[in-house]
């Protein structure tokens, strides 16, 4: 059983292309050439009911396209996707009320003069969600998301983070069941974008939602999805879990000390700073290199640490997975 | 029953949302009533004796006023920044939307340019015959429906062009010229005449105005049959539009 099945996934565009000058684009006018672009190529990958997993990858990777079709939007070129046993791009209503697609760059959409109340109303209306139901989600809604003081203010007159949580909100009330969110704290200051994750993390333990989350801080990544799919070019580069995508990109660990000597021999100086000292050791040397520096230094504080997850990715996406 | 239900609520949304824009909507009053105006002044002074006339052209400006459309701002502008995505994942046919800002529009448009009319009215001296203008109900129906259609489905060009703009403003002058606002088609020469009452553009304002004016008798064959092409028309063309929106993305 599989809420999501992605197989042999590709979307291609064709692209009008033409060389400058008057000469090239009045030929155009006669015979226009055009590029194929391949964004997505042979994408695949499942996600059991759920499950939580991260969609990382560089911009122009393919991600947004790849939610775009997952929820409906897009036609593919090739492949096969089930969402829910549906295939989305026929947007039977069936299927759309049981999944949500949030983007972090145009949460709410509609009338924008209308209050928050009005919306959800609507949004009650259009998914037919019977109203002792309505009335029990919105009153969780409204303690996780602290909906309270926005009901009655209108959409436009939104801040961002408001907006993201009332969008949240919009997509939430009818519970769906698949929930695609394309970067959803974007944009948002650290405590906004620390209780949307916080958010999504509770609606997930209080409904088993799958979600298929896509974002550029490391931080949503980290704290939400155990499992990682990592595209790039349009091709699935890596899936699995994240310790794992660490393991295999950095072979190295950190050991941060605290000590008056000098642990130089140790291990390679990552960072030196008034008695702190951060060394850089191979894995599998890293239990025996604690235990030589314990014995030849007087050690304040010491602690073993992965490397940080934006460097780890970083490097995913500049050299490619090896 | 449900679709019912959602239209309403839609309506009254983009009615709520429009009232924040009445300067802007009473820009578009002055714009729809513009041209029968110029026409009622051309032909008053070329026909100074006949105030059938002026009847005519009053019942132009409303009828103008009740069937206006504006998809190329606002269909058009939701294919163009995308979010004509939101309105494809909601589990309803997009064509609601559509048509309660559509209906929400004309709401206020007729709402704000009443005394427009009113004045022209009292300041020409038109009487209407009230029976008049209630047979003439079905017929602005029609339309309305008419006009929605034609410019809905221009505005479905955007889909192909960004140059929507032009494309309905080349729809609206064929309006102009032959739907009995530059002239009353009666005054035109026989076989524009004869083409003009043939042509969908008559039944979006000429003939809903000469009936609602007591000046004709004529049948809503035309209207009906052009509701039914335009109704497949567009339903066509939509289907491929679409397709085409979700193969290449917003």
């Amino acid at each position: 059983m599989t809420a999501v099945e992605v197989e042999n996934l590709s979307m291609s565009y064709k692209a009008p292309v033409r060389k400058g000058g008057l000469r090239a684009a009045l030929g155009s006018l006669v015979k226009r050439e055009y590029k194929t672009v391949q964004a997505l190529d042979q994408v695949s990958f499942t996600i059991a009911p759920g499950q939580v997993s991260g969609f990382i990858g560089p911009n122009g990777a393919g991600k947004t396209t790849t939610m775009k079709i997952l929820s409906g939007i897009l036609h593919p070129t090739g492949g096969d996707v089930r969402v829910l046993d549906s295939t989305p791009w026929q947007r039977r209503s069936a299927f759309l009320k049981r999944i949500a697609f949030v983007r972090g760059s145009q949460p709410v959409g509609g009338s924008q003069e209308l209050t928050v109340m009005d919306s959800l109303e609507y949004q009650r209306l259009l998914y037919d969600v019977p109203r002792p139901t309505f009335r029990r989600t919105l009153t969780d809604l409204e303690a996780l998301l602290d909906l309270e003081p926005l009901l009655e203010r209108q959409l436009r007159a939104l801040s961002l983070g408001e907006r993201m949580r009332v969008g949240l909100a919009m997509a939430l009330i009818y519970r769906p069941e698949v929930l695609f969110l394309d970067e959803p704290t974007i944009g948002l200051d650290v405590s906004a974008a620390s209780q949307i994750r916080e958010f999504v993390s509770e609606y997930v333990e209080q409904t088993g939602a799958t979600v298929l989350l896509t974002s550029h801080y490391m931080a949503d990544v980290a704290s939400l999805c155990p499992r990682l799919i990592l595209i790039d070019h349009g091709k699935v580069q890596y899936d699995g879990p994240l310790a794992e995508l660490s393991a295999r990109l950095s072979p190295y660990k950190l050991i941060r000390i605290s000590t008056q000597g000098d642990p130089t021999a140790f291990g390679e100086v990552v960072e030196k700073a008034d008695g702190q000292w951060v060394l850089r050791v191979p894995r599998d040397e890293v239990a025996a290199t604690t235990g030589r520096l314990l014995q030849a230094m007087e050690v304040v504080d010491l602690a073993v640490e992965e490397p940080p997850l934006e460097k780890v990715i970083d490097q995913a996406y500049r050299e490619g997975l090896r | 029953m449900r679709t019912a239900v959602l239209l309403g609520f839609r309506l009254r949304q983009e009615v709520l949302e429009w009232s924040g824009a009445w300067w802007f909507l009473l820009t578009l009053v002055v714009q729809a009533v513009v041209a029968p105006l110029i026409g009622l002044f051309v032909w008053s002074a070329v026909y100074p004796d006949d105030p059938s006339i002026a009847r005519y052209y009053v019942a132009v400006i409303l009828v103008t006023l009740m069937t206006e459309s504006f998809e190329q701002h606002t269909f058009s502008e939701r294919i163009y920044d995308g979010t004509l995505s939101h309105e494809l994942l909601r589990p309803q046919p997009v064509v609601i939307g559509v048509i309660g800002m559509n209906l929400a529009i004309r709401a206020w448009l007729t709402l704000l340019g009443a005394p427009i009319v009113l004045l022209t009215g009292i300041a020409l001296q038109v009487g209407f015959d009230w029976t008049a203008v209630l047979r003439s109900t079905p017929y602005v129906m029609l339309a309305a429906i008419l006009v929605f259609l034609w410019t809905f489905l221009l505005a479905l060009t955007a889909f192909w062009t960004d140059r929507v703009h032009a494309v309905v403003g080349f729809g609206s002058q064929l309006t102009f010229l032959l739907g009995g606002t530059a002239a009353p088609i009666a005054l035109l020469p026989d076989t524009w005449r004869r083409v003009a009452e043939v042509l969908p553009f008559y039944g979006m304002n000429g003939l809903p105005a000469e009936i609602a004016a007591g000046k004709g008798s004529g049948s809503m064959g035309y209207q009906l049959i052009w509701v039914v092409v335009l109704v497949v028309v567009v339903t066509v063309v939509w289907r491929i539009g679409v397709r085409r929106y979700t193969a290449v993305g917003s």
